[in-house]
């Protein structure tokens, strides 16, 4: 594909590079030269694995980005995060409850928070994560759970933290609590769990199994179709 | 980009016009599904499957004579990056009893049942070429299908599958696949996976292309990501053994040709390790960064079909290789997301594709084949769509219709992925409707397996993605995420059953020197070299010049 | 209706969910809704007190920021935030009034405050509820009384920080008489006793239990020792360390008056008369119930 584009300078970790201006950072990236093993995943702003800071030209502020999602502007200043080093609490899930104290118990740091907003601040989906900490904080896990929801779990957040939490395990815990326990399972799913163990579709789906194509063909394209 | 300018250019927006103008209009209006006649004739006519001049036959091994992409051949008209003679394997650097490959939806579920069916967590495996989690599972977002409401059963869904697939599906895939699926649903529940659901408790369901029933359940538009994550907690929290930035390149088998392990390549230190295992599963996904006809893909960075290469020069049989499935709706603009997948419950709640002139010209949930070509034939044969400056062409995805059926909201809520990630390059899906044209998606065949997912090698297992026979040779939105945790689950167990009285004899590489000689034997004259783990996007004169000093 | 904005703060809405159900349902009676805004974060319950250290003002000064948007938003009608737990009064209004009177501390805390639409102006009122009764008018709490708290005996346990420091605290440093003039007009009689602002060991019961349990074992039994039947207190922390840890007391003091301890809303609302959702006793540990029941002030 012919690039018409203007071509613009940015620093990969200090090395300036003349890019064409309407590459993302991850292709921009690419076209220097790298090529990523680590820092690249779906290359489609899902996964988190390209996780970005930069600085632009003239200013100080210290922003954050995915490299797959960000386009390049004229003086970027680039370093590329690809993993932040946090570990990960471990803890049964059947023996844990959703109570109160449960995210502080194994999250204790979360009292360290200063409200200071630098996690929401670097978070590249727009999650408000100081509001998802503090709501762990004190228990509410519904609230933990619903805020979280769309985090990839970058690390932009954890690197940045001065309470030095790591937003992203707290939110895994509390989403996982609250659907196990306060969402809770659907009965309907149980119940057909149930009928397929006694044995309830055996009969009809054999004889599908055993019928031809030309057979088969016919039920299909006059099949009921009911999307109510 | 400011408020008031969107990311669309003055060509673009006019035709947008069109499209506001006719989309009241629109709203509760459908198009005449296809006969069956019909189907077949779109598809002949622009299903990149059928184009034979991009497709040549196989000239090596048990699937030798079968059409596949040229991409696809190539990788297995490939020399191994190993030389066999090069390797000890005397020295094992993992000796466990189930090693997994891949650490997707499939190879996450293998690993945990196999623990759950009496493996230590120390003697399982997970080789990742990337990190845990990071495959095409994870990308995925409309749904899962699993027939557990009360108007649906499993027999339904079974006739949509094997419909759907164009019967080439194997029938006893299919069963295990509509039976084991409400346990699925059941088993993410208890592993507090959260999905979505109505005020009463009950799953939100939504229908697909050609499902006759509302089977579809989902995460918002990040379901892949929901299930993945929470399955990579629970294999962190068992303390299951993983090994990340580590690729398998070859099998290992032993003397009673079984498969007895792998040798891996580990990315970081450029060296090669020995894994011996009783079981060995296989997870590695699928193909789209083979980049097959030039498409762009909705894969991830990795998926390079590994899989098939490895599995391939082992023994294994390869079914239905000559099937793509192409998504209909991957991102036509802007230029930086060509090929990103848009997903499929768009449509299932109310976008339509339409024309530069803003007309409905396809039923919205036909299969994704036939789909697929009706927008092609739009574009190419019709010419009827916008073309990008960077010459891609698509048309219309109409997803403010999305907020006219549902609410106001509704793509906030449901499609918060999609709303965001347009929203970056300045374009508010609310108000605007999406640019897409089918994109490079899904490997629909690959390695043969039964319902305990053994494919014809002893020792080797497979699952996901990279087996065929599952879905025929069209796939259901929604089934790929089934398949994952139906067969990683069963793979699991069945690997963890062997497991227990499989005995390992002496190692060895002979099946790589005999493919070496396979393709001597067939005139293949090549430099290539496959797996090749990667694909490359460097710049062209980075690559003109290349060096490798250290 | 009154609106104020109301500051819960994080324990009130989980272990001390009786300070605050008692509370609404009094504040109700008395014509004043208390509103909560939608967000808010935890307080710190340290407010800093190393003039260098302004980080940990973020958290409460953030806290008046949404109040002062609930007042934009016409939500509620005066400039005041309403609190109940003790701690969290404290450090609101010192934090309030570090970024009111310290130019240089304030110019930090809002170049740091990140994410917000607007900068906090300075112009919010911490009050503490018992502030908002006394403003009110004792008469008017009266008048709300229908089952006067006649013959219990009560000690106002007042605790570290309602009333320091100077400047800070809602009444006289070493002669307080809000809670007193409290008990008065709902009927009961107030029992003074010299432990009523001895700490109670506040943190110190997560990791040194034997300092709350001497702590409280001198503040019960001086007070039961005037004759109190019954503390009251304004903070969940002092609340636990008098109440649930009196189990502690019981392993270093075999011998001591156990007395129940309760929210000074608890006592407003069982004199009002709003039943058992407001009164929420059942949440209290010594159980109040049988003492209140033997003087007649509780309906089996």
């Amino acid at each position: 594909m012919e690039n018409n584009a203007e071509y613009v300078t940015i620093y990969v970790m200090g090395k300036k590079h003349e890019v064409p201006g309407d590459l993302t950072i991850m292709k921009a990236m690419e076209y220097a030269g790298h090529q990523f093993t680590r820092g690249a995943g779906c290359r489609g702003g899902f996964c988190g694995a390209c996780a970005t800071i930069y600085r632009k030209k003239g200013s100080y502020k210290l922003e954050g980005a995915l490299a797959c999602q960000k386009i390049v502007e004229d003086g970027m200043y680039i370093a590329q995060i690809p993993f932040s080093p946090a570990e990960k609490t471990t803890y049964e899930l059947d023996e844990l409850r959703p109570d109160a104290n449960t995210m502080l118990e194994y999250y204790p740091e979360l009292s360290r928070c200063l409200a200071c907003n630098t996690c929401t601040k670097a978070c590249p989906q727009d999650i408000m994560v100081m509001d998802y900490v503090q709501a762990s904080l004190r228990g509410d896990i519904e609230q933990a759970a619903k805020l979280s929801f769309d985090c990839i779990s970058c690390g932009l957040c954890a690197v940045r933290c001065p309470a030095e939490i790591v937003p992203y395990n707290v939110g895994q815990l509390a989403r996982r609590l609250y659907a196990k326990y306060i969402d809770g399972p659907s009965q309907h799913v149980l119940d057909r769990v149930e009928e397929v163990e006694e044995g309830k579709y055996d009969e009809e789906i054999t004889r599908l199994m055993k019928a031809s194509k030309e057979e088969l063909s016919e039920l299909y394209n006059n099949r009921e179709i009911d999307l109510k | 980009m400011s408020e008031d300018v969107s990311g669309y250019l003055d060509y673009m927006q006019e035709s947008i016009r069109k499209v506001e103008a006719t989309r009241a209009s629109r709203v509760g209006k459908s198009f005449k599904r296809m006969t069956a006649e019909e189907r077949q004739q779109v598809l002949e006519a622009y299903h990149p499957d059928w184009k034979m001049d991009k497709k040549r036959e196989l000239r090596v091994g048990t699937s030798k004579g079968e059409l596949m992409p040229l991409e696809v051949a190539d990788i297995l008209e490939a020399h191994s990056t190993i030389e066999p003679d090069k390797i000890d394997l005397s020295k094992i650097d993992y000796d466990v009893d189930v090693l997994v490959i891949g650490a997707g939806g499939a190879g996450l579920s293998a690993a945990l049942l196999a623990e759950e069916n009496g493996i230590a967590p120390d003697n399982i495996l997970i080789v990742q070429k990337l990190r845990l989690g990071d495959a095409n599972s994870k990308m995925s977002q409309g749904g899962i299908q699993a027939a557990d409401h009360p108007n649906d059963s499993p027999t339904i869904h079974y006739l949509d599958i094997i419909g759907g697939g164009h019967y080439y599906n194997k029938p006893e895939l299919v069963e295990a696949m509509v039976k084991d699926g409400p346990g699925v649903i059941k088993w993410h529940e208890e592993l507090g996976v959260l999905y979505d659901k109505l005020d009463d408790g009950t799953m939100q369901l939504a229908p697909g292309g050609g499902t006759s029933r509302r089977r579809m359940h989902s995460c918002k538009d990040y379901t892949g990501l929901e299930i993945t994550r929470v399955l990579v907690d629970e294999v962190i929290n068992r303390e299951i053994g993983y090994v990340e930035f580590t690729s398998a390149v070859e099998f290992i088998k032993d003397d009673m040709d079984q498969v007895a392990g792998a040798v891996l390549y580990d990315m970081d230190s450029d060296e090669y390790k020995i894994a011996r295992a009783k079981s060995t599963i296989l997870a590695t996904g699928g193909f789209g960064r083979l980049h097959i006809q030039n498409f762009e893909t909705t894969n991830h960075y990795g998926a390079t079909g590994d899989g098939i290469v490895m599995a391939y020069r082992a023994g294994a049989n390869l079914v239905h290789l000559d099937s793509t499935q192409f998504h209909p709706t991957g991102s036509a603009y802007p230029e930086q997301i060509v090929g990103q997948l848009c997903t499929e419950k768009l449509r299932a709640r109310g976008a339509q594709p339409l024309n530069a002139d803003g007309e409905l010209f396809v039923y919205p949930l036909e299969t994704r084949d036939v789909e697929a070509s009706a927008l092609i034939r739009e574009c190419y044969g019709r010419e009827r769509g916008i073309t990008t400056p960077s010459g891609v062409k698509g048309v219309w995805l109409d997803t403010p219709l999305i907020e006219l059926i549902n609410g106001e909201g509704t793509i906030e809520r449901q499609f918060a992925a999609m709303f965001r990630n347009y929203n970056k390059f300045g374009i508010d899906i609310r108000k605007e409707p999406m640019l897409v044209f089918p994109t490079l998606h899904y490997q629909n065949g690959g390695v043969e397996i039964n319902v305990k997912c053994e494919t014809s090698v002893p020792g080797l297992y497979a699952a996901g993605e990279v087996c065929g026979g599952v879905h025929g040779k069209n796939r259901l939105m929604g089934n790929s995420q089934l398949d994952l945790y139906v067969f990683g689950r069963r793979a699991g167990k069945a690997a963890a059953e062997r497991a227990k009285t499989a005995k390992i004899g002496r190692l060895n590489l002979d099946h790589i020197d005999r493919y070496e000689k396979l393709l001597k034997q067939e005139g293949v004259e090549t430099e290539r070299k496959s797996p090749i783990l990667l694909p490359e996007y460097r710049g062209e004169k980075t690559l003109e010049h290349q060096l490798k000093i250290l | 209706m009154t609106r104020l904005a109301y500051y819960p703060g994080c324990t009130l809405k989980t272990k001390a969910k009786n300070f605050e159900d008692s509370t609404l349902a009094t504040a109700e009676k008395l014509g004043i809704e208390l509103v909560e805004p939608e967000r808010w974060n935890c307080c710190g319950t340290v407010h800093s007190l190393s003039t260098d250290d302004v980080m940990h003002h973020l958290a409460p000064v953030r806290n008046l920021l949404r109040m002062e948007e609930l007042r934009d938003a016409g939500k509620v009608d005066s400039r005041q935030v309403v609190t109940l737990c003790a701690m969290c009064y404290n450090t609101l209004k010192r934090s309030n009034t570090v970024f009111n009177t310290d130019s240089d501390r304030r110019k930090k805390i809002r170049d740091n405050m990140y994410k917000e639409e607007k900068e906090y102006s300075g112009n919010v009122e911490v009050v503490h509820y018992l502030e908002t009764l006394r403003e009110m008018g004792w008469d008017k709490v009266k008048e709300a009384v229908v089952k006067p708290l006649t013959g219990l005996k009560v000690a106002p346990y007042y605790g570290c920080l309602l009333l320091r420091p100077r400047g800070t605290g809602i009444d006289d440093t070493d002669n307080p008489t809000i809670m007193e003039d409290l008990l008065e007009a709902l009927g009961a009689e107030a029992v003074g006793f010299a432990y009523s602002q001895k700490c109670c060991g506040s943190y110190n019961t997560v990791h040194m239990k034997d300092v709350v349990a001497d702590l409280a074992y001198k503040i019960l039994n001086h007070a039961a020792e005037e004759g109190a039947e019954m503390l009251i207190t304004a903070c969940p922390l002092c609340e636990y360390n008098l109440g649930p840890m009196q189990s502690e007391v019981e392993k270093k003091h075999p011998v001591f008056d156990s007395i129940p301890v309760v929210y000074f809303t608890q006592l407003m609302a069982l004199a009002f008369g709003l039943g058992e959702e407001a009164t929420a006793f059942t949440g209290n540990t010594p159980d109040p119930r049988p003492l209140l029941r033997e003087k007649g002030l509780l309906e089996e």
